[in-house]
Order: C-alpha cells, then sequence, then structure tokens
C-alpha cells in the first residue's frame, strides 16, 4: 500500500535501537550493564520471529489473511452445522440438476461434432420428396441416386457424404463363435477423411474402397475398448455381419461415436450392395436393394461447405443438380408437384433430435432455471437471516476495529466455502443424474460433461458465491458498530423494512413453486393419459423379438418362418405365435397409397389416400387380441400358392368401403403388383406407438408376398413373458447357431418406448416439482423459524397483554398465507405461459387444465402451512414470562 | 499480568486496543518504539503488558494506514531511534475509536454490574 516499501533492514535497524534504548532504561534502573542487555533481549522476546513476522507481512499478508478468512469460516459454518447443511444440499441439488439438463441439452441440441472443423459442416434436408417415394423421415432422408448425383458433383461443398444404417436398431455380428448385436453404418469413401474424424489406429476408407464395396470395417473407440478391452490386435482381424466377413482396418479416435443420433455406432463399412446387407436391415424390395431403388430415400447426407461459400450459397448452386436427381428412375413430375428443395442445416446437436426433443428440452431448462432461481433465493434468505442473527458479531468487531473490507472478505470467504462445496458435490450429482437422464432417455451416446457445462457450472458458482457474499453484507454492514450497544431485543429488531426483502423472496418462490407445479402436473397427467390410453390389443403377455436369418431367396425366407413358427408353438406355455415385417410400437410403418378394386380410389378434397400396411403372418391379430368384426384372421392354410389375401382395419373400410361390405372386394400396391382380396375387417388399434390416431391399414399375408429377411415374431404367452425366451433362443439356435434375438422385450416395454420422451419429460418435471416443494419449504420454515425467534419478546409481550394462543398461531400462519396468495396470484398468468409453450408437448390434457392448476394451488398451500406449522406452535408455546425475563 | 495465551480471538482483541494506545500514547508527541512500549507500560500501572513484536507489527499497520507517520531521530540519550508521530487522519481516527471504546465498555459494565442501573 505504501509507494516506497520500508526494507527488512531498517527495521532490523529500528529493533536495535530498541533493545539498546530498553537497556539504557534499564541500567538507569541500576542493573549491570550485562543484566540490563539481557533483560531487554528477553522482554522483546525472539528478534527473528519478529523480524521474520515483519518480512512476512507485507509479503503474503494478503494469503495470510484469506487463510485466516477461510479458516474463521469454516469455524463459523461449524458452529451452525443445519444452516451449513442445509445450504450446501440446497446448493448442490439446484446447481447439479441445472448442470445434468444442461449437459443432455448441449449434447442433443449444441455440441458439435468431434471432427475437424465441426463449424463447416452442413446436414443435406431435403423437403417434397417426389410422389411415390417412402422416406425414413420425409426432412431427413434422401436416395441412392440423389447422393450419386452429389457425390460425383457437389458445387458449393467441399464433399458430399452418405451414411445409412445397416438396422433400425442392432444388426447381427459375430466375433469369434458368439453371436452379439452392435450398432453399424455403411457410409461413403470419404466418410472419415472428409469429416477429419481422426484415426489413431489404422486406416479409414477410401473412395476405391467405396467402389469395390470392400470387405473392410474401422471400429469405434467405444467399441473397441467395450468389446476388445483396447487389444490393439484386432486390426487385421475379422468381423462378421450377417454372416459377411469384414478385416477391421482402423479404429477411430476417442470421442467420435458416429452421425446416429443419440446412438453410439460401434462399427462403420463401406456402402455395400449384397442383399444380407440392405440398408436399415430392411428385406429386399421387389429383389432391389437400397442402390436400386430410387423410390426409397433411407440415406442420410452431410456435407462440408466449400471455403468461402455460406449455406444459403452452397443449397442454391446444389438444388438444381437435387431437383433433376430427386426424378432419376421416377419419371417426371405430376401436374402441381411442389419441386423438392434441398436445404443446408448446420451439423449441431444430434440430427433429427431437435424436433422430437429441442422444445421439451428448452422446456424443461427453464423449468430447471426456476429450481435454481428457487434454490439460490433459499440459500440468500438462509445467508441474510443468519448474518442478522449475526449483526452482533458484526457490530462487536467493526467497534473492535476491523474495517468493512474486513467484514466484505469475511463474507465472502465464507460464501465461498459454501459455494465450493456445494459446486464439488453438484458436479458429483450432475454426472449421477447425467447418466440416469441417459438412460431414460434412451441415448447411448455418451453424454459426459465436456468443456461447456463446466464452464457453465463454473458460471452459475461464481455468480452464486458473489450473490451470497453481497446480499448479506448490506445488513451487516447496517448494523454499525453502534449496534452493540443496544441490548434489548425488541428495539434492536424494531428496524423493519428489512423483513421486506426476505416477504418478497418467499412470495417470488412460491410463484416459481406454483408455476413449477402447474408444469409438472400437465406433463404427469400427460404421461398418465397416455399410459391409460387403450392400444386396443390384449398386450399383456406378449412378447416379442427380431430374427435376421442368412437367407439368400425368398423360398428359403419363407420355409425359416414357418419351421421358425411350426418349432416356437411346440414350446411349453406358448399360446400362439405370428410374425411381423415391420415391429408394432416401433414408430416404423409403411406408408403408402393402395388401389381398391383395380384403381386408385376417389378422396374427398383434401383428405389423405395414405394407407400403413404390414407384412402379417398366420393367426396374427388372434396372437395379438385384436378383435376381428368380419371375416376371419390369417391362417396356416393361406400359403403362396392358396388365393392372395388381405385384412383391413376399420379405418380402411369406412374410407374407401362407406356403406359397402368390404368382404370380397379386392385392394392391391400403389402400382397394382400385388392384389389381395380382403377376407377381414378388424378393429382399429394403435399400431406405430401411443400416442397416434388412427389411419386406413392394410395387411399382407407373409407367404403370398415376395419378402424375405428380417422380420419380428410376436409370441402370447402364459405367465411372465420375458421367461419364454431362453427358450425361444435356444429354438432359434438350433435352426442357425449365428442368429442373435434382436431386441427382445415385452411388446408392452415395446409400446412404452414410444412415449419414453414424455415419460421423461414427465418423470423430471415431476422431479423438479418436488424439488422446487422442498426448497421452498425449508426456505419458508427457515425464515419463519427465525422469525418467531426474534419476535419471542413481542410475542410475549402480546400474551402478557392478553392475546391468546389461538391469536399468536394466527398471527403467523396470516403472514405465510397471505406471501402464498400474493405468489400464487402471480405464478397464475406465469403458469399460463408456460402451460402455453408446452402445449405441443401434452396429450390428452389442455394447457389450461382446471385440475392441475387447483392442485398446484393447493400443494403450494398446503406447503405453506406444514413449514409454517412448527414455526407457529413454537411461537404459540412461548412462555410470556421467560420470554420478558431474558430481556 | 501477562497474558500470552494464543486464543485467535484474545488477539484481534489485542489488536483492536493496542491500536488505540499506539495512538493515544503519540498524542502526547513523537516518540519511539521502546518509550511506546514503556509508555504504555506505566500509564496502565503495569497491568498491560505489551508484546514487542506486535508492537512494532502494529506500528507498521497504523504507518500503512497512515494513521502514523515515522522518521529516524536521535534519542535524549543519544540513540539513534526511529520516532512516530500522529498525522490528522491518525488523530480522527482516535477520536472515534475512544468514543466507540467507552460506549462499549459502559455497555459492558452496564451489563457486568446490573444493579446499579435498571434499564
Amino acid at each position: 500500500m505504501s509507494k516506497h516499501k520500508r526494507s527488512a533492514e531498517d527495521f532490523a535497524e529500528e529493533v536495535r535501537a530498541h533493545l539498546e534504548l530498553e537497556a539504557d532504561e534499564l541500567r538507569a534502573e541500576g542493573l549491570s550493564a550485562d543484566e540490563a542487555h539481557r533483560r531487554a533481549h528477553v522482554e522483546f522476546g525472539s528478534v527473528r520471529a519478529a523480524k521474520e513476522r515483519f518480512y512476512l507481512r507485507s509479503r503474503i499478508q494478503w494469503l495470510d489473511s484469506i487463510m485466516r478468512d477461510l479458516r474463521y469460516g469454516l469455524r463459523s459454518l461449524l458452529h451452525s452445522p443445519g444452516f451449513a447443511l442445509t445450504a450446501i444440499l440446497t446448493l448442490a441439488l439446484g446447481i447439479g440438476a441445472n448442470t445434468a439438463v444442461f449437459s443432455v441439452m448441449n449434447a442433443v441440441l449444441l455440441r458439435s461434432l468431434p471432427v475437424t472443423d465441426p463449424t463447416r459442416l452442413v446436414y443435406l434436408r431435403p423437403s417434397n420428396a417426389p410422389r411415390g417415394t417412402g422416406t425414413i423421415n420425409s426432412r431427413e432422408t434422401l436416395s441412392y441416386s440423389v447422393y450419386e448425383t452429389l457425390r460425383d458433383q457437389h458445387p458449393g461443398l467441399s464433399n458430399a457424404i452418405a451414411y445409412v444404417p445397416l438396422s433400425g436398431n442392432k444388426v447381427a455380428v459375430r466375433y469369434g463363435a458368439q453371436p452379439e448385436e452392435a450398432e453399424g453404418d455403411m457410409v461413403s469413401g470419404t466418410f472419415f477423411s472428409g469429416l477429419g474424424v481422426k484415426l489413431p489406429h489404422g486406416r479409414g476408407f477410401t473412395e476405391q474402397d467405396e467402389t469395390d464395396h470392400a470387405p473392410i470395417a474401422v471400429i469405434s473407440y467405444n467399441y473397441w475398448t467395450r468389446r476388445f478391452a483396447r487389444n490393439p490386435d484386432v486390426l487385421g482381424t475379422t468381423l462378421y455381419v450377417n454372416g459377411i466377413g469384414f478385416t477391421i482396418v482402423g479404429i477411430s479416435g476417442e470421442g467420435f461415436e458416429g452421425l446416429e443420433s443419440g446412438s453410439s455406432t460401434d462399427f462403420w463399412i463401406p456402402l455395400q450392395i449384397r442383399p444380407e446387407l440392405n440398408a436399415w436391415g430392411n428385406p429386399l424390395e421387389d429383389g432391389k436393394t437400397y442402390t436400386a431403388n430410387p423410390t426409397w430415400w433411407c440415406m442420410r447426407m452431410i456435407g462440408r461447405l466449400a471455403p468461402d461459400v455460406n449455406k444459403q450459397q452452397a443449397a442454391a448452386a446444389l438444388n438444381p443438380l437435387f431437383q433433376r436427381a430427386a426424378y432419376i428412375g421416377l419419371g417426371s413430375p405430376a401436374a402441381g408437384e411442389k419441386p423438392p428443395t434441398l436445404s443446408l442445416e448446420e451439423a449441431k446437436g444430434f440430427p433429427g433430435f431437435s424436433e422430437e426433443y429441442g422444445r421439451p428440452l428448452r422446456m424443461l431448462m427453464a423449468m430447471v432455471g426456476f429450481v435454481l432461481l428457487i434454490a439460490l433465493t433459499n440459500v440468500v434468505m438462509l445467508l441474510t437471516a443468519r448474518n442478522a442473527a449475526r449483526q452482533r458479531e458484526f457490530s462487536m468487531r467493526l467497534a473492535l476495529g476491523a474495517g468493512r473490507r474486513d467484514l466484505l472478505r469475511q463474507l465472502l470467504a465464507e460464501s465461498l466455502l459454501l459455494v465450493a462445496t456445494g459446486g464439488v458435490l453438484a458436479w458429483v450429482f450432475a454426472k449421477m443424474a447425467t447418466r440416469a437422464l441417459a438412460s431414460w432417455a434412451q441415448i447411448e451416446s455418451s453424454l459426459a460433461p465436456d468443456r461447456t457445462v463446466l464452464a457453465f457450472a463454473l458460471g452459475i458458482l461464481v455468480v452464486s458465491a458473489l450473490i451470497f457474499g453481497l446480499a448479506p453484507l448490506r445488513i451487516a454492514l447496517a448494523a454499525g458498530p453502534a449496534l452493540s450497544l443496544k441490548t434489548s431485543a425488541a428495539t434492536s429488531n424494531a428496524d423493519a423494512g428489512r423483513s421486506r426483502g426476505a416477504r418478497i423472496l418467499v412470495a417470488f418462490q412460491m410463484t416459481l413453486c406454483v408455476v413449477l407445479l402447474v408444469g409438472a402436473g400437465l406433463l404427469i397427467r400427460t404421461l398418465r393419459n397416455l399410459e391409460n390410453t387403450p392400444l386396443g390389443l390384449r398386450v399383456d403377455g406378449l412378447v416379442v423379438f427380431g430374427v435376421n436369418p442368412h437367407v439368400t431367396s425368398v423360398s428359403q425366407g419363407k420355409a425359416f418362418y414357418r419351421d421358425l413358427i411350426s418349432k416356437l408353438r411346440e414350446l411349453p406355455g406358448v399360446e400362439s405365435v405370428t410374425v411381423m415385417a415391420w415391429r408394432i410400437g416401433s414408430w416404423s410403418s409403411n406408408n403408402s397409397d393402395m388401389t381398391v378394386d383395380g384403381r386408385l380410389p376417389d378422396v374427398p378434397n383434401g383428405s389423405s389416400r395414405t394407407v400403413r400396411s404390414n407384412v402379417a403372418g398366420p393367426a396374427f391379430f388372434t396372437t395379438l387380441g385384436v378383435p376381428v368384426l368380419a371375416g376371419r384372421d390369417f391362417a396356416d392354410s393361406d400359403t403362396e400358392t392358396s388365393p392372395h389375401v388381405g385384412i383391413i382395419n376399420e379405418q380402411f373400410a369406412k374410407r374407401f368401403f362407406p356403406n359397402q361390405n368390404p368382404l370380397g372386394h379386392v385392394i392391391g400396391s400403389e402400382y397394382g403388383q400385388y392384389q389381395m382380396t380382403i377376407v377381414g375387417v378388424v378393429k382399429d388399434h394403435k399400431y406405430r406407438s401411443i400416442d397416434e390416431e388412427p389411419i386406413p391399414m392394410a395387411w399382407y399375408e407373409y407367404a403370398q408376398i415376395p419378402i424375405a429377411g428380417k422380420m419380428d415374431v410376436e409370441l402370447r404367452v402364459h405367465g411372465d413373458p420375458l421367461a419364454i425366451l431362453p427358450s425361444a433362443r435356444k429354438v432359434v439356435q438350433q435352426i442357425d447357431p449365428n442368429l442373435p434375438l434382436i431386441k427382445p422385450m415385452t411388446q408392452r416395454d415395446q409400446y412404452n418406448l414410444t412415449i419414453s420422451s414424455q415419460t421423461l419429460f414427465a418423470r423430471l418435471a415431476g422431479c423438479f416439482g418436488i424439488l422446487a416443494v422442498v426448497l421452498v419449504a425449508t426456505g419458508l420454515y427457515g425464515t419463519l423459524a427465525y422469525r418467531v425467534n426474534r419476535r419471542t419478546a413481542e410475542i410475549g409481550v402480546r400474551m402478557a397483554m392478553g392475546a391468546g394462543r389461538g391469536q399468536v398461531v394466527w398471527m403467523i400462519l396470516r403472514d405465510s398465507l397471505l406471501l402464498t396468495v400474493i405468489g400464487v396470484i402471480a405464478g397464475i398468468p406465469l403458469a399460463f405461459a408456460i402451460g402455453r409453450a408446452l402445449s405441443s408437448s401434452l396429450y390428452g390434457v389442455q394447457p389450461l387444465d382446471a385440475l392441475t392448476y387447483m392442485l398446484a394451488i393447493v400443494g403450494v398451500t398446503l406447503v405453506a402451512f406444514i413449514a409454517s406449522a412448527a414455526p407457529a406452535s413454537r411461537a404459540a408455546s412461548v412462555d410470556p414470562l421467560k420470554a420478558l425475563r431474558t430481556e | 499480568m501477562p497474558t500470552q495465551e494464543n486464543n485467535d480471538d484474545r488477539i484481534a482483541l489485542l489488536q483492536g486496543t493496542l491500536d488505540i494506545l499506539i495512538l493515544k500514547t503519540l498524542l502526547l508527541g513523537p516518540c519511539h518504539g521502546q518509550g511506546v512500549a514503556r509508555s504504555i507500560q506505566r500509564q496502565s500501572e503495569e497491568v498491560l503488558f505489551v508484546d514487542h513484536g506486535s508492537l512494532y507489527l502494529a506500528l507498521q499497520r497504523l504507518e500503512d494506514k497512515k494513521f502514523i507517520q515515522a522518521k529516524w531521530g536521535v534519542s535524549e540519550n543519544n540513540r539513534k531511534a526511529r520516532f512516530y508521530s500522529l498525522t490528522a487522519k491518525g488523530r480522527a481516527e482516535l477520536l472515534d475509536k475512544t468514543s466507540q471504546w467507552k460506549r462499549l465498555t459502559r455497555a459492558m459494565g452496564l451489563i457486568l454490574e446490573p444493579r446499579n442501573e435498571e434499564s
């Protein structure tokens, strides 16, 4: 502080002078020279220690005082362990929950791919795919011919890369003897080089590999770790995919998990053309794989913007090419058809997830932000209450010469301790919560917090440390040295206004609590509605699994399934068995137009002609428990050679056969290749997912359609459905030891997967609601308890003057009820806004659902009552004599 | 009555009081460290013991805060010594601290000997 620092020599000189002066004086008092010298030294104490202290004082004074502040803070926190524990836990929960939700949001919506220069990567997004095409996702997937065109010519892009999974979920692989499942993608030759994925071991693919459809594979770092224990010798060995051998040539760098949304790709192979390796594991359509089928838009594409080109410019350059390529093999566009267009979207987060998860995730982030606000205000209130109770202490310290800066430092040190401990706990909690979130959300890719998340958490921590340090300072300073002289509890608490701040905070918390409870209530009621939605089939007792036999012809495939069905039927406990091409309750469906009696049916203006179809085995509806309203179910007697038969649902009958008996009519595929006579009408039921509305449906008989390959097997069993799986697996492997059961699960679980995001959001919102309630309750309880404590004298006086206990209780309750009413009144309009924002995520419940609002209000009121009960009863039990005697 | 139990709370008290005592001593005129120590001990009738190491740190602290200033000089018995004197700021501080202290001791007195007065 002083401009020129005093030197140590100068100080030593002063000490020497002191000793001499002291000795002189002692001599004057009659001591001998030696004795005087000795006494002077003794009285001074250690000269060296003094010098050291002088030296250290200037150097590490600040460090020393910080250490002292921290020690003091720690001790003062240990003095009130209840307060410290509450504050730290509150912080840990509030910040931890926020960090967890943020890290999911970061991964799903914000994070860039772990590749070179990720900001230049763009997803190619089509719209208005030509008529007659089928897509996996109409906003994401493209045909092979489009890819081929853009691969060879890509103005505005440095490269255009395609990737397509080998299966909708997992594909059968074998390494060594044991069949297992893994997630694999077929990719362009430029996949690794174009994205700039690092391959620390081995090599990636080349364009030549794509041209040759080379039998080579790159495995992911995660798969290498999980399956191969990071053994470098896997390079050069063979991985069998659907029975076809691929030589492992490379291992991708750590952190790269592929481009499939929310999952972690295990291996990549160059684009293939073999029927066993069709895209998405689909059966061949008219004997054509995805490369030869221009109507199947099944590939996703990503590209890298050329230098100095922006998204719009690149899209403008690509569109003419795209529009021509879109119609390759499809003829010319029909009159009035909207031209297909291609747009480019920055490759951030999980592609496609932003639609399903983006909005709800942002809502959740807002809700958890409210929880954080409640948590922070709680701690502020606790600190304020505590520090107000410490005013004497502050005042005494000011009186004894502590500066205001010392007090500030002290308070900051205490808040630093709280925040640091809370922060460490929060991080641990966030890591656990993130893992739980990932498994709830069925996200297999790693959500491990990255640097962005860390920065987010640290940001919150720093802000809270400052708030906590500064908020109570006003009160501490307001104390002033004079306060220590006031001794009467009554007078020292008469300073009104201070409690106004706390009351505003409590009302504010009530507001947030109402909003959170309404949000949680709406989402939970949505989940209830979904769970209680009748599926239209007897779902209990059903178990489903996929098999993908290695067959080379349709007849071989039919024989496989005939054999499998009859063997499974013989298993004890199995009631009935059937197969289907698209697993029900798995979101997937095959949509197209269908002919009715030889032509595309007329539909009233604007309504859709789309029919959803599936291919089903014998006793399909009997097995599922879907009532057959007219005609019959498929049977074993329906074979390749018998008359071709089909079954429709009520919707189909209503839309295309109004006021007619549909039985006996002939329906067929869009271009009329497959014709079948309607032999049954079944009741509408949930087909793809729980929250869908029924649309017209038709079922082909599996033996009469030239498809073979992967199918799903449905079993109705007595007792626990999953208990049949080991014996079912044995049956499958008797036929082919290489075949794993693909995604075996109960049919109920399969349906529940379609509401997994709603389940996740409802559960999370519920957790936040409970968290908010608990926090608000502790906050209110703490504030009231403290206020009652401070008003003991006043209450004593009132009671001495004749106030009844009931009146005292009412005085306390009235206070918190008033705050609740204010909070609720402020909260309801805010809850309206949240409800409206949530409306797209709601099912069967209105954003202004009265019951939910009632419950939220009742909940908040109840919380207020419960939290006030203990302080009120304490107030009522004040003994007026005792209270006054403490004065 | 030398009290040398090193309790942190008491150091805080000691620091605060020592500062006032130093300022008060210097009010009488410039003095060197040894003189200040002697003077405090004598004036308190040897009740207060001044730890010399702490004294010099306190002097340094007061100097840093510009409450006192120092320069080298010569003592009555011709010894070279560092003389401290009160600044205007130090004078104000002394007044302030003294009145605080008086009120504190009065308050303490009220508590410790309550039967003298009924509030």
